[in-house]
């Protein structure tokens, strides 16, 4: 979907998908539009001039909520002659608005008809890559004096788009014109505004006026500059590290959310721009990411997901009391309950990582408010774990979707279809348990346990669940070890027996703390040894299993925030090096990226393809990877919050020269850490 | 036999605190139109503290549906921010409040709960 030749800006969770020449025409297989509310409100938007298409000289993606489009009339052959030129400028922010500048470059006055089809499917997110041939309500359109209302009615169910022009122009139900009379050297200037809304019967937009930040172009431009102002600086002897950095930083300040029901406050969405969305793995991951950088995205994001917190057992939604949600859509499907995501509850991870989330914010920021405030939330999700996670009854976290029509099968991260099989590639049957979320659950309840102590008041809780993690560990050593292979089965099938396939779970399972010490090594040295590691990173189901791909999903690819929790894992268990080796090659192979890192890459040796081939995907950015870079400095540099506080410990690669992030926040209010690269990678190869 | 509805509100009074409100204060009314008729449930929400009257009074946030469908709600048979989403219960000022009660609504009545393969004493 995320074609080169497409050109996305965006706000909060509208956003404009077009052709490079600014076009909209929208096909199954180039889900172009305009969208918002996961709804899309406009599906053609085609621009002429004297009935003829405009051809692209150029375009500039100003910001990730404008971007402007140098036209000139006719195709590409003989465009060189052309005595006009058509500048689209636009930006979403609340509306979508567009200028239109047309130049008259001719010694002679021209006479031109300029024109714009409009006109929208108000298909659902979900709907875009499919032919919708029978939507369940009427679509309709209304053409006033001096505007164009297109809408959609579904029962209560009101979506509307509606445009405008500050030059008057004639409207018809396919769009609006101008006739325009232009001197030599004049030029015209139009500004369209579209208006999406979602009215309900009392004449309430569903969204209430609601805005991640301010809606106008400079108050986003100021809003951006102040994002950027507020975080840590890094400075690199390679200016490589650095301007990833600042590239992500920007990628997050798009990635920011604010959720209807939050009065304006933002969370990470999940990915741009088919997931700007509430996810609570998402979010949670991205959080834990970004920590030392952008700590106020935590506060918010363990707010938002406490306050929609499961209450219920609803085997549509998979929702059960205590439970993390995993997705929140606003659109029709969502509406009428033909997708469960109002809000979906099918994670079986959200739920300690919210626990996890919590414990380490506390640790950054000494919130200890926060704590205080979510303690009710907490216990219910470390009940959740104990009573409606573990369907076996044997202490582990288990799931098995009861949505068996639109929910998800697999509910970790690894959310394909395929991802857990035993190493003949056969597929285990339900319900399953992964391991990487076993390590999860036992890092919730060391980190409650801690939580409980300092400021629950509640020292007896804190000794239960330590005992509970204990147990959970000890137990998990011996059931998961695959003895023949030296590392942790990916997962346990129904009658205890191991899913037997090496993967990158491995590694948060170092992460958790849940291995045992004497096995640390062995996992480490699998995870940059040949099977799991492609010199770039870590593969995410190693060479040799039968359903190994090194572009299968989750079976060979590598995804750098996969890689980025295992180099925090790594160094939790004393593997400097090894996340080094791992922090340098996902670093690397961001330059190939401009900085920017895809969800995912292939698992091609590095000497082989010599750089990282990207896995086609939909997002772009996406959350996590954007978060990568950020917990990858972290590791480096051995930032450890540590008794109020901030340890700085290094372990860089040679190359990676001198690095410095200034003006850290946390409890301690701002520090600084420099590195400098000592470690010799190559050593560690032989 | 009393309707789901009354019996929502009056146990929610019963109960004078609910641990799903402990942060929520505000006020928040329920105006259910059927025709000219309007019947009104006010929520006087205080830290969890809950009061429940029929009064007509200004609130921060006015939920607006009909008897019927707030019937269903109260079963648990519809659910209450997928009857948002569709505007066939319309919010009027803070939106928060009633994400925030909407959670009081119970589940469907047939659901059934993860299934435990083998069972156990719960703790």
């Amino acid at each position: 979907m995320a074609q080169s030749n497409t050109i996305r800006i965006l706000d909060g969770n509208t956003f404009v998908v077009s052709e490079d020449t600014g076009d909209i025409e929208a096909t199954p297989s180039e889900p172009t539009g305009l969208f918002s509310l996961d709804t899309r409100f406009l599906s053609r938007w085609v621009l002429t001039v004297n009935r003829e298409r405009l051809n692209a000289l150029s375009f500039d993606d100003l910001q990730y909520h404008e971007a402007r489009f140098f036209l000139v009339p006719g195709m590409a052959t003989h465009y060189v002659d052309a005595k006009l030129s058509i500048i689209r400028q636009r930006s979403v922010g609340g509306s979508f608005r567009e200028q239109l500048t047309i130049l008259n470059h001719d010694e002679k006055a021209v006479d031109l008809e300029i024109r714009m089809d409009v006109a929208s499917d108000f298909a659902d997110l979900f709907q875009v890559k499919d032919e919708i041939l029978n939507k369940k309500g009427e679509i309709y359109s209304e053409v006033e004096p001096d505007r164009l209302r297109l809408g959609y009615r579904r029962g209560n169910f009101k979506r509307e788009t509606v445009i405008s022009s500050s030059k008057p122009a004639r409207y018809d139900s396919d769009g609006f014109a101008y006739t325009v009379h232009l001197e030599p050297n004049e030029q015209w200037n139009a500004d369209i505004d579209v208006e999406t809304s979602a009215v309900g019967p009392g004449g309430r937009d569903l969204r209430m006026g609601l805005r991640s930040h301010g809606t106008e172009r400079l108050a986003l431009q100021h809003d951006l500059e102040e994002w950027i102002a507020k975080a840590p600086k890094v400075n690199s002897e390679h200016g490589r590290l650095a301007s990833t950095y600042r590239r992500s930083l920007i990628d997050l300040a798009a990635l920011r959310f604010s959720p209807l029901s939050l009065g304006g406050q933002t969370l990470p969405a999940a990915g741009l721009p088919w997931f700007m969305t509430m996810f609570g793995r998402d979010s949670i991951l991205t959080c834990l990411q970004v920590l030392p950088f952008a700590p106020d995205l935590s506060k918010t994001t363990l707010r938002i997901l406490a306050s929609l917190q499961g209450t219920r057992f609803d085997d549509f939604r998979d929702e059960d009391p205590g439970r993390i949600l995993h997705e929140m859509r606003y659109g029709e499907t969502a509406a009428f309950e033909e997708q469960p995501h109002s809000p979906y509850y099918g994670s079986v991870d959200a739920t300690p990582l919210f626990v996890v989330l919590l414990d380490e914010y506390e640790r950054w920021s000494g919130d200890a408010a926060l704590v205080r405030e979510l303690e009710r939330e907490c216990r219910a999700a470390l009940k959740w774990i104990d009573d409606y996670a573990d369907l076996m009854g044997n202490g582990y976290v288990w799931y098995e979707r009861r949505n068996t029509d639109t929910g998800l099968e697999n509910q970790c991260w690894k959310d394909s279809w395929d991802s857990i099989s035993y190493r003949d590639g056969r597929l285990p049957g339900f319900p399953r348990a992964t391991c990487e979320v076993q390590g999860y659950a036992y890092d919730a309840k060391m980190r409650a346990a801690r939580l409980a102590r300092e400021f629950w008041d509640d020292p007896a809780y804190g000794d239960q669940l330590e005992r509970e993690a204990a147990d959970l560990k000890e137990r998990f050593n011996r059931d998961w070890w695959v003895a023949d292979g030296e590392y942790y089965a990916l997962a346990l099938d129904a009658e205890g027996r191991q899913v037997d396939t090496l993967s990158s779970n491995i590694g948060h399972l170092l992460w958790s703390g849940i291995v045992d010490d004497e096995r640390a090594a062995k996992v480490a040295a699998h995870l940059v040894g040949p099977r799991l590691f492609s010199g770039w990173g870590v593969r995410t189901l190693a060479e040799g299993e039968a359903r190994y791909n090194p572009i299968g999903y989750h079976n060979g690819t590598i995804w750098p925030f996969d890689n980025s929790f295992i180099a925090w894992g790594l160094r939790r268990y004393g593997f400097g090096e090894e996340a080094a080796t791992i922090a340098n090659g996902i670093l690397d192979a961001a330059t190939y990226f401009n900085g920017r890192l895809p969800e995912a890459f292939g698992g091609y040796p590095r000497d082989l393809t010599k750089f990282p081939v990207e896995y086609p995907t939909a997002c772009s950015p996406q959350a996590w990877s954007t978060g990568t870079p950020l917990l990858l400095i972290r590791t480096m540099l051995g930032l450890e919050p540590h008794e109020g506080h901030l340890a700085v410990d290094p372990r860089l690669p040679i190359g990676m020269g001198r690095i410095e992030v200034l003006d850290i926040p946390g409890r301690w209010g701002r520090v600084d850490a420099f590195a400098r690269g000592r470690l010799d990678l190559n050593k560690l190869a032989d | 036999m009393v309707d789901a509805t009354t019996r929502f509100f009056e146990d929610l009074d019963r109960r004078g605190f609910e641990p799903l409100l402990a942060k929520t204060s505000g006020t928040l009314r329920f105006d259910l139109h059927e025709g000219a008729q309007t019947t009104h449930w006010l929520l006087e929400i205080d830290r969890g503290r809950v009061q429940v009257s029929r009064q007509d009074r200004e609130a921060d946030a006015v939920v607006g549906t009909s008897p019927g469908l707030f019937e269903e709600l109260a079963a648990g048979r519809e659910h209450g921010l997928a009857s948002l989403l569709r505007g066939d219960m319309t919010v009027m000022g803070d939106a928060r409040l009633v994400v925030q009660a909407e959670r009081l609504f119970p589940g469907r009545p047939a659901a059934r709960g993860p299934r435990r393969l083998f069972q156990r004493e719960v703790r």
